[in-house]
């Protein structure tokens, strides 16, 4: 009976925060799909008498706009494959070869996600600009590459620890190298852990703003986080449900992905923080 | 027969591996880290070099008075986020595995949408908060608060609210990191501990003080000190949200920071609050090492 109580308590507690976690997201929606007129009445037209899908129409017929999703689209992405790629070796002498100052380097690796990308940017610029990169995709992606290394190398080392090491043993029997047990074997049965490390890193890629906002100057290299908030700047009270579509259409991807994939990367990030 | 074949794994020479991790984590963080503690002595401005070794940036930083009331403001965003952040993401955390334990239906959609929130970046975040915290009086929460006979709130206009709605905004994002890593400690916690406890006739609250509490202490204190970095490096939102305002009654240290190098393009200065951000930063982490240490 008590246990029953419980129950009730239980949805009463997650109710009253789930009201909080959705709220803004139903709100973004009710806001991109009214009229100019109706975000003017505020609550009263939560849910708009004509919802349009004018606002999107507009934003998505701006070819600025859907260059904005690109670039984003671009920079996450080979960001996070960098980021992945830098980490792989590291991952895996962590996980199979034993050297002393094996805890120093992965604490080390923790202790670095701890700088504020704030603080390395302030010199990366000038650097970038003495090498002529400023204004290069090229400079964001290999700074994404730098800031997504870390947890790459956390999230891979778990994986590549959870592959029976006899496999490896076998091969290195039968005469393979390192590196070709590395191409050969582990990378392929570790595939879904290196998946949940490359799209973590790209959804952490897809919400930075600084990074961008710093290196590229001119608005067509623009990703779309940046871009958004360069419009916000520019709208009105009247052209508040135009912002809402855009924010909705910049946060849409990131969320989608990651709740289409929630379960291998929650995992992913469990295992990590269970050995962290 | 290369001597490397011969190695079993589990055995050799970790450097060559090593490699590309390290050139990286020299580059972009221990030079860099280096280069803006030089220039933080130095007179550079953002399209200047610096011309020799001065303190004039840091002694206009220190004698700042903006200085003061932002550190305060850190202080407390941090502070605040910090707590409720953590009792958030402990209760949502608590709250899942038992639904899970109870097999309730609804779980794996609540957790769904706490992280839904966690991915929306940063500057979004911003504007979707400064959207609900319109003060007009068709503004979202305004309005809802006027059907209850409330209100209006100067959610971001009056500076000690502005601050608050930061914070909220700031929650809404951030506790689905403490939710995962306190899921995972509590699913780390041995059941047997609780079927004992549930023999026993222990109540849920004495379970939670003598079980569930003790051995999550570590998971707790470590992650205190993760949530209270990421707070502090935090501006994105803020930025978005209300720009530092109204006044600087929302500037935390890395908002300042990022105002004083890119739009007052005083990079010596910037680099001198960059170099303390970092150094509150590192201490804060270094703390966490002593933490993990304490109790193996």
């Amino acid at each position: 009976m008590s246990a029953r109580w419980g129950d009730v308590a239980t949805y009463a507690v997650l109710a009253v925060l789930a009201v909080f976690f959705a709220v803004p997201f139903a709100w973004l929606v009710s806001l991109a799909v009214r009229t100019p007129a109706e975000i003017y009445l505020g609550a009263a037209r939560f849910i708009p008498e004509t919802p349009t899908l004018d606002n999107f129409r507009t934003i998505l017929s701006d070819p600025a706009f859907l260059i904005y999703l690109w670039n984003g689209l671009k920079l996450s992405a080979l960001g996070g494959a960098l980021a992945v790629v830098l980490a792989i070796p590291a991952a895996y002498a962590c996980a199979r070869v034993p050297f002393r100052g094996r805890q120093v380097v992965l604490v080390g690796l923790l202790a670095v996600q701890m700088i504020s990308p704030l603080v390395i940017l302030v010199p990366l610029y000038r650097w970038m600009n003495a090498l002529d990169l400023l204004n290069r995709d090229v400079s964001v992606i290999a700074v994404y590459g730098a800031l997504g290394m870390p947890l790459a190398v956390w999230l891979l080392k778990v994986a590549f620890d959870a592959i029976p090491i006899e496999l490896e043993e076998a091969a290195s029997i039968d005469g393979a190298s390192r590196p070709v047990i590395l191409m050969r074997i582990v990378l392929p049965l570790a595939r879904s852990g290196i998946a949940s490390a490359f799209i973590l890193a790209m959804v952490m890629n897809w919400s930075q703003f600084l990074i961008p906002f710093i290196l590229l100057e001119r608005d067509g290299d623009w990703p779309i986080s940046v871009a958004i908030f360069n419009f916000a700047g520019s709208v009105s009270a009247s052209t508040t449900q135009l912002l809402a579509a855009a924010c909705l259409v910049a946060v849409m991807p990131a969320v989608l992905v990651f709740i289409l994939l929630q379960r291998m990367i929650v995992s992913a990030l469990i295992g990590g923080a269970v050995k962290g | 027969m290369t001597p490397t074949a011969e190695r079993a794994p589990g055995q050799g020479y970790p450097a060559p591996w090593l490699i590309p991790a390290v050139a990286v984590l020299a580059t972009f963080y221990a030079v860099p880290v280096l280069d803006v503690t030089r220039l933080a002595f130095s007179d550079a401005t953002l399209i200047q070099p610096a011309s020799g070794f001065s303190t004039v940036a840091l002694r206009s930083i220190l004698t700042d008075p903006a200085l003061p009331q932002v550190l305060g403001t850190t202080l407390v965003f941090v502070a605040v986020n910090v707590a409720v952040l953590q009792l958030a993401g402990l209760a949502i955390a608590l709250l899942i595995v038992r639904g899970e334990r109870r097999e309730l239906p609804g779980m794996a959609a609540f957790r769904t949408l706490v992280l839904a929130a966690w991915v929306v970046p940063g500057i979004a975040n911003g504007l979707i908060w400064g959207m609900l915290f319109d003060e007009a009086p068709y503004g979202t929460l305004n309005s809802l608060l006027a059907y209850a006979g409330l209100g209006p709130v100067a959610w971001l206009s009056d500076p000690q609210m502005a601050l608050v709605s930061a914070v909220i905004a700031n929650v809404w994002q951030g506790t689905a990191f403490s939710m995962i890593v306190f899921y995972a400690a509590r699913r780390g916690i041995d059941p047997v501990l609780y079927e004992v406890a549930e023999l026993d006739a222990a109540g849920p609250w004495r379970t939670f003080r003598s079980i569930t509490l003790p051995l999550m202490r570590r998971a707790i204190a470590v992650n205190s000190v993760l949530v209270s970095v990421q707070t502090l490096n935090t501006f994105d939102s803020i930025l978005a949200l209300t720009g530092g305002g109204p006044g600087r009654a929302t500037e935390v240290l890395s908002l300042f920071t990022f105002n004083t190098v890119f739009y007052n393009l005083d990079l010596a200065g910037g680099s001198v609050l960059a170099v303390l951000l970092f150094a509150i930063g590192m201490g804060l982490t270094i703390l966490i090492g002593w933490l993990g240490r304490d109790r193996t």
